[in-house]
């Protein structure tokens, strides 16, 4: 195992330690949670049951099961990470981390996804529970052990694309602008706000050909009852194309960063 | 509150520059309920355009709230900080001058994007208007005395995060049409987390103007700016110096 290895899980296992100390901070998360799905689950329901029980496809208990783990990949990363992040890079605290043997960005998303895995698994487990409660069991079991896969793959796309929109503050100096936009990009067209069946044809063309449907559509289609396994290689093909790019962007910005501070 | 007005807009392109961000913020919620009742024609009585008149009276009662008392929703984490010091030395009402010495520009994008969007889609006549302008009035009310009634639990409970999730309760519960829910969720929705009172009975009132409706307006208003100065007054009896400099 090379140095760069080591530090890399040694990152991702300190933070899923850290995560798990933070009882009221998880106490908070899974609330906020919790308030959102019932809210937009219950929207739905009474939307599908007045609509001749479905639209676009889901039933009111398919689209309840979307809600819930549409939300899960976004609720569980951190709202402030970008700017988090951009204020680093902004203030020049960035520069210490090029000391270490891996590069900072690999470490940043290793120990990002390392706390946010723990708080996936309990927004999921807490997910699961209500909509059970609500709907009863989820449409197609036989999508579960996918839809695991998928919701670990939509927490790595955000943190990873996070950080590739965070990537803009060495030149910009702050990446508020930035999370603004990510921000809109991922409730649009990520389906998180809703199935992306619901847009209309140019938004639902726009949305396929860009990597935030593997943040919310991916994990709710599955969850939905659709076993469509090629949605998880998709996410999987956009963790790594966007890990490519964020470390291409902050190898850009760093360069730069050195003879701006120097 | 000239002197926040002042600070606000002394850098007048950052001013600009948020005030467009929550404007296109807002509208990615217009477009949200627009593409919603695209599929769905009625959502028990509630169609796109009492949708709308909702969302006019949320963004323009929650910017006038969270823009111009821009420290309504940090009073717990600054009871809890100990940045209340500098302002208990002040000859001025303590809870006053908290909540007015400080404007965020950010929030007065949503009032501005709030009139223009009842302009649009309001019908507006000299009496909608008149309505829509009172409701707005009751309506931020409401929000400030919430706002600083669940932040100063932070003077007993000696944390911030309650008030963090009240906000964010009311901003998410008003964005929905209330006859969705049911229930116990209905009722917390008129008495525990007043978020009928911020969006869903103003509009109403504008669109389906009844004494009623415009009395239980008016007195949650009363209540919740009583509860919210009593919690506070109370609250700040409890309150222990952190002996801190502050630009609160």
């Amino acid at each position: 195992m090379t140095a760069t290895m080591r530090l890399v899980g040694v990152a991702a296992r300190t933070s899923a330690r850290r995560a798990l100390a933070d009882r009221g901070g998880m106490l908070i998360s899974a609330t906020f949670y919790l308030v959102i799905v019932a809210n937009l689950a219950g929207l739905w329901r009474v939307a599908a049951r007045g609509n001749g029980g479905e639209i676009a496809g889901y039933s009111a208990a398919a689209l309840s099961w979307y809600v819930a783990m549409s939300e899960v990949g976004t609720v569980a990363v951190s709202g402030r990470l970008i700017e988090d992040t951009g204020r680093a890079i902004g203030a020049g605290d960035i520069a210490v981390e090029l000391l270490r043997p891996a590069r900072p960005v690999i470490v940043r998303i290793a120990s990002e996804t390392g706390r946010t895995l723990i708080r996936m698994a309990v927004l999921a487990g807490c997910g699961l529970v209500l909509t059970a409660l609500l709907v009863g069991a989820p449409p197609n079991l036989a999508t579960l052990p996918v839809l695991a896969v998928s919701l670990v793959l939509a927490v790595a796309v955000n943190v990873t694309a996070m950080h590739l929109f965070a990537a803009s503050a060495f030149w910009l100096r702050d990446a508020g602008m930035a999370w603004f936009l990510y921000q809109k990009f991922v409730l649009v067209t990520g389906g998180v706000l809703l199935p992306l069946e619901i847009l209309p044809r140019w938004l639902r063309t726009v949305a396929d050909v860009l990597p935030f449907r593997a943040i919310g559509y991916a994990p709710g289609r599955l969850a939905a009852g659709h076993f469509e396994p090629w949605l998880v290689a998709q996410q999987a093909a956009w963790v790594v194309v966007l890990v490519a790019l964020a470390a291409v962007a902050f190898a850009g910005g760093e360069s730069r960063l050195q003879v701006v501070g120097g | 509150m000239r002197a926040a007005l002042a600070d606000a807009t002394a850098r007048r392109g950052a001013f600009v520059a948020q005030m467009i961000v929550m404007v296109l913020n807002d509208l990615v919620w217009v477009a949200f309920w627009v593409l919603f009742f695209r599929r769905v024609n009625d959502l028990r009585g509630w169609d796109v355009e009492l949708m709308m008149l909702l969302q006019a009276t949320l963004t323009t009662a929650g910017g006038l709230a969270l823009g111009l008392t821009g420290n309504a929703r940090r009073v717990g984490s600054m009871a809890v900080e100990g940045r209340l010091d500098p302002i208990l030395g002040l000859p001025t009402p303590t809870l006053g001058h908290l909540l007015l010495r400080r404007i965020d520009p950010i929030h007065l994008g949503d009032v501005a994007f709030g009139a223009v969007l009842f302009a649009v889609v309001g019908r507006p006549t000299p009496g909608r208007v008149a309505v829509f302008v009172a409701v707005v009035f009751a309506a931020m009310v409401v929000t400030v005395g919430f706002l600083v009634a669940t932040g100063s639990l932070a003077f007993f409970t000696g944390r911030s995060e309650p008030g963090d999730v009240a906000f964010n309760a009311l901003i998410l519960l008003g964005s929905y049409p209330v006859d969705v829910f049911s229930g116990m969720a209905k009722v917390l929705m008129f008495t525990v987390v007043p978020a009928v009172f911020v969006a869903a009975v103003p509009a109403r009132l504008v669109s389906d103007f009844t004494a009623g409706n415009a009395l239980a307006m008016f007195a949650a208003a009363v209540a919740f700016a009583a509860l919210g100065s009593a919690t506070f007054h109370f609250g700040l009896r409890r309150y222990t110096s952190g002996a801190v400099f502050t630009t609160g």
